[in-house]
């Protein structure tokens, strides 16, 4: 994994296998986190599927590529949300939840998000639970993965789960840029070798209607929003991801 | 019975003693006669009291009483008691008969025969009894009246096809006609179903002053063996198109008891519902719920019938035709949230497709942040919420959602109260925590219009309240059309408890007076749909903040619309009804040719008050697109209100616009139309109605006859009636009654004595 931040690579990762740890810590079963009960409150959700080999990891432990940014991200970007804007989230220590594809409970949380999907794996139930999920009117952001494999990996996917719709570029004049911030321009600084690239997945493939996944392609802005109190992420850079995660929240509760 | 039993006794019927005055005519030997009877008397009293063997004081008094009472019977009828009567004088005055004919007439049900056949035996020719009897003693004028009163010279001008029965115009043409000639009375021939809907009395009051009585003959049978009945069909005049329409059909009946019968609704020509019900008791009525969706824009016709019995008396009273105006406009309603939360998103989804609502949604996404969506252009609600009346006034339906009361300046919030009282709209306020008490709104003008008590808010270091609950339909909720969340009555109260459960932040247990709760939490504490109407609008109160929940749950199918139907339902009621700047008014949807029809518009300014200095056209456009203006004028007697008339001279639908202009500037226009048909009216309610014509012959001092007794006719009418007539003296000595007491004191005497052991 080459990142154009060498200097905060170590420390980001080592942060990232802690929280993984602090994840898998916590029980034997499926993690624990979020809410004790649904209150009505905007909860972040973060996706956890089957977990494979991402490569990496510290101290003998296997990597947990859905962990990923793991919880500071969602911290950064909930705390972000409430200062500039009027949503009410969830602000707990774990920044949000965590759900497989098919817990019902997901379904109490219309946005989704989900690391590395380059590594993901889908059984037949999560399968299904996704589908559900984003006919039914949620909300899914794909992030940190870059490359051909990782892309064919998420494609191959969402293909399984909704095998009408195709992947659309997504362009700064769209409505999800100006929910909330006025994104102009999708030139996003490189995080990998590769240039970022924004794609969408629209009901029934019209650009023009509802916007239900997005894609952030050669993108890992969870790591923006991650380290923008560490100071290793340049500031305006922290600040484009935190718009991003803004405009996508905004879109989702609104479109 | 009771009156041949009178005249057996006293000789005439009571109608004669009602009428006449008691005289008595004694003469010198009269006076010989009574004195000759007091010495009697006299000396029968001074017998009984001398004699004493084997007698008893109350011997003696009976005896005497009786005798004494025999004695005064006796002079009674010396004195020659007379009855004077006023007595119509034979052939020297007329008299009116007014005969039925419209279509009940030709009902059977006088045993095989018609209503109509009475009149062809009674007044058929020359020798019919009761016109031959008639025409002995008066000079006859024959008239015939069901939507019109006209002159006839015989019976054979009869049709009995008329669509309506005037009974009121009628007497009152037939008096006016008459009125120079000497009059001894109007007969009215009628089975009574009088359906003009006109005051009787108004025509009763001249007929009693002039003294004119009425005889009124009832054809027909108080009620029928076997018959049902559509006695009412309620339908909107005006619905938007694709609304989900909840009729209640009144079916009475008799002879039926138990069956079940198909109500069935027919839209021109496609049958649209068919619903069943089990027929109650004779005679009581049953209330049918028929649901059905208006599919097709324009003036429909809707037909609702249940098919004929084969041994049914009256089958053209089993269908109902109602005139519906499906409009397929696009109904703006402004949504208006204080916070981004999932409500305004899956609101926005579930109405997305309908075609006829257009859902302006307002995000407040941060302080003075908005997002605008659904707006018509891009200068709608650009500066936020109204401001002005005007801009508020251009929505039929507002819905808050968790917005704190501060938001708004005193101004919006009295604004939005007269939203509902003055303009008509309807105001939603949804659940949240900035909605109700929690939202600050108690003691501003918009609490006062709202459906519900708020309930107290948390207090300081206290958690707020929360509860996650299901939901139930109250009586009200499961048969109210705005919470119909499945086809069928029964299927829409299962579903809303399979609903997974909802959250509320906001504590509300109780409606305000004239309320109404359509959904309350499972446990029947709390609050979860009520409305009321306040002026001339709707306000409801749905403290909910995630019924998102119905559309996005884990136990939803993806495919499920209840979420879709229930907000769809929803707003579609809210805006149902709620008026435009220019209401064109109907007062029917149906008239016959000839008939006129009343115009009427109301008018009200952009700010919804009204202004009587419009000019106010109707523009009827006939079925054959002919089209005709008619200047509508205010009419003085309410602010706003425009009048005129117009008459159809053909069949067939009519569509009448009607248009107000202010100063050039045109304010607005609105659509009605009417059916121009023979009306099946008398079908309805058609028999014999015994009070009314008993009304109308009391209150002229007339009688009412049944064919049964209608053989006094001719008789009373020389009694009662008027016109020219001569004193006649009917003498009462030689009533039965007389002898019957003679006779009976006589034998009482004799028992008496008899029974005493006395000589």
């Amino acid at each position: 994994m080459v990142r154009r931040w060498t200097a905060a690579l170590g420390l980001a990762a080592l942060l990232a296998g802690g929280a993984a740890a602090a994840v898998a810590e916590r029980s034997d079963g499926p993690p624990v986190s979020g809410p004790a009960t649904f209150d009505g409150r905007f909860v972040f959700a973060r996706i956890r599927y089957a977990d494979g080999y991402a490569g990496g990891g510290f101290f003998g432990r296997q990597d947990l590529p859905w962990s990923h940014d793991y919880p500071r991200a969602e911290q950064n970007l909930m705390r972000i949300l409430d200062e500039v804007t009027l949503i009410d989230p969830y602000l707990g220590a774990d920044g949000g939840t965590i759900l497989t594809l098919d817990d019902p409970n997901l379904f109490k949380y219309p946005f989704a998000y989900m690391s590395e999907p380059g590594y993901w794996t889908l059984s037949e139930a999560e399968e299904e639970g996704l589908r559900n999920y984003l006919l039914k009117g949620g909300f899914l952001i794909f992030d940190d993965f870059h490359g051909d494999d990782h892309w064919y990996n998420l494609e191959t996917r969402m293909k399984q789960v909704l095998p009408d719709l195709n992947w659309l570029p997504l362009d700064a004049s769209m409505p999800v840029y100006h929910s909330f911030f006025d994104i102009n321009s999708l030139d996003y600084p490189r995080q990998y070798e590769e240039t970022p690239i924004f794609f969408g997945l629209f009901e029934n493939n019209d650009p023009n209607g509802r916007l239900i996944v997005v894609a952030n392609h050669n993108n890992d802005i969870g790591e923006s929003w991650e380290f923008s109190m560490t100071g290793w992420v340049p500031i305006d850079i922290s600040n484009e991801s935190f718009k991003f995660g803004v405009n996508y929240i905004m879109y989702a509760m609104t479109h | 019975m009771f009156e041949t039993v009178f005249e057996f006794f006293f000789k005439y019927r009571p109608i004669v003693f009602g009428e006449g005055t008691l005289a008595f005519r004694p003469t010198v030997a009269t006076f010989v006669a009574a004195i000759a009877v007091v010495v009697i008397g006299v000396v029968t009293l001074r017998t009984y009291q001398r004699v004493r063997a084997n007698t008893r004081p109350v011997d003696r008094t009976v005896l005497m009483v009786v005798r004494l009472a025999i004695l005064a019977v006796l002079l009674l009828c010396l004195f020659r008691p007379v009855l004077v009567l006023s007595q119509v004088v034979a052939q020297q005055n007329f008299l009116g008969v007014l005969i039925d004919d419209s279509r009940s007439m030709d009902i059977a049900d006088r045993d095989g025969a018609t209503r109509a056949d009475f009149v062809t035996e009674q007044f058929g020719g020359e020798e019919s009894p009761l016109l031959t009897a008639l025409a002995d003693r008066f000079a006859i004028r024959l008239f015939s009246f069901s939507s019109a009163t006209n002159r006839i010279t015989s019976v054979d001008d009869l049709t009995f096809d008329g669509t309506r029965t005037h009974l009121a115009q009628a007497l009152t043409r037939a008096h006016e006609e008459l009125a120079g000639v000497p009059l001894s009375g109007l007969v009215v021939v009628s089975d009574g179903a009088d359906n003009a809907g006109l005051e009787l009395s108004e025509a009763l009051v001249p007929l009693e002053a002039a003294g004119v009585p009425v005889f009124t003959v009832g054809l027909g049978r108080e009620s029928y063996s076997r018959d049902i009945q559509l006695s009412r069909v309620d339908t909107p005049r005006t619905v938007l198109k694709g609304a989900a329409l909840v009729v209640d059909v009144l079916v009475t009946h008799n002879g039926y008891a138990g069956e079940t019968v198909s109500v069935q609704v027919e839209d021109e020509g496609r049958i649209v519902a068919d619903q069943a019900v089990t027929l109650p008791g004779d005679g009581e009525p049953a209330t049918v719920r028929v649901r059905f969706t208006a599919a097709d824009a324009g003036a429909r016709l809707f037909s609702f019938r249940i098919a004929p019995r084969p041994d049914e008396m009256v089958t053209q009273n089993n269908e109902r035709n109602s005139l519906v105006v499906v409009e397929d406009t696009r109904e703006k309603i402004l949504y208006f949230e204080g916070e981004p939360r999932w409500e305004l998103k899956f609101i926005g989804r579930a109405v997305a497709d309908d075609e006829n609502l257009q859902v302006a949604r307002l995000q407040r996404t941060a302080e003075n942040k908005f997002m605008r969506l659904g707006v018509e252009d891009a200068e709608d609600l650009v500066g936020g919420f109204p401001r002005t009346r005007e801009e508020l006034f251009k929505y039929r339906a507002i819905i808050l959602g968790s917005i704190e009361a501060n938001f708004f300046t005193p101004d919006q919030l009295r604004m939005i109260a007269d939203f509902v009282g003055d303009r008509g709209g309807s105001l939603l306020m949804l659940g949240g925590q900035r909605s109700f008490a929690e939202g600050g709104y108690a003691g501003t003008p918009v609490a006062e219009v709202l459906p519900v008590v708020m309930g107290a808010t948390a207090g300081e270091g206290e958690d707020g309240f929360f509860i996650e609950t299901g939901v139930r339909p109250t009586r009200a909720g499961a048969t109210h059309p705005a919470t119909q969340i499945a086809d069928t009555e029964e299927a829409s109260g299962a579903r809303w408890l399979e609903l997974p459960p909802i959250t509320l932040v906001n504590r509300i247990s109780d409606v305000k007076p004239g309320a109404t709760t359509l959904l309350e939490s499972a446990d029947g504490s709390l609050v979860v749909l009520a409305f009321q109407r306040y002026g001339a609008g709707k306000v409801l109160a749905f403290p909910v903040q995630d019924s998102w929940m119905w559309q996005m749950h884990a136990d939803i199918a993806v495919d499920d619309q209840t979420h879709e139907t229930l907000w769809r339902r929803l707003l579609r009621w809210m805006v149902d009804g709620v008026p435009d700047q220019v209401i064109a008014d109907l007062p029917t949807d149906h008239v016959e040719l000839d008939e006129p029809l009343a115009l009427r518009a109301e008018v009200d300014d952009a700010n919804y008050e009204e202004i009587n200095s419009s000019q106010v056209s109707a523009w009827i456009t006939d079925p054959d697109d002919e089209i005709t203006e008619v200047s509508m004028e205010w009419t003085a007697d309410r602010d706003g209100e425009y009048a005129s008339s117009f008459v159809p001279r053909k069949e067939g639908l009519y569509e009448v616009r009607m248009e107000a202009t202010t100063d050039g500037e045109l304010l607005g226009s609105d659509t009605a139309f009417v059916r121009v048909a023979p009306s099946d009216a008398e079908y309805y309610d058609s028999t014999m109605q015994a009070p009314l014509l008993e009304r109308v012959a009391e209150e002229t001092g007339g009688r009412f006859y049944t064919p049964d007794t209608v053989d006094s006719l001719v008789d009373d009418i020389q009694t009662v009636g008027g016109g020219v007539t001569v004193v006649e003296e009917r003498d009462l000595w030689d009533m039965p009654i007389f002898l019957f007491l003679f006779l009976t004191l006589i034998l009482g005497e004799w028992g008496y004595r008899r029974s005493r052991g006395l000589a």
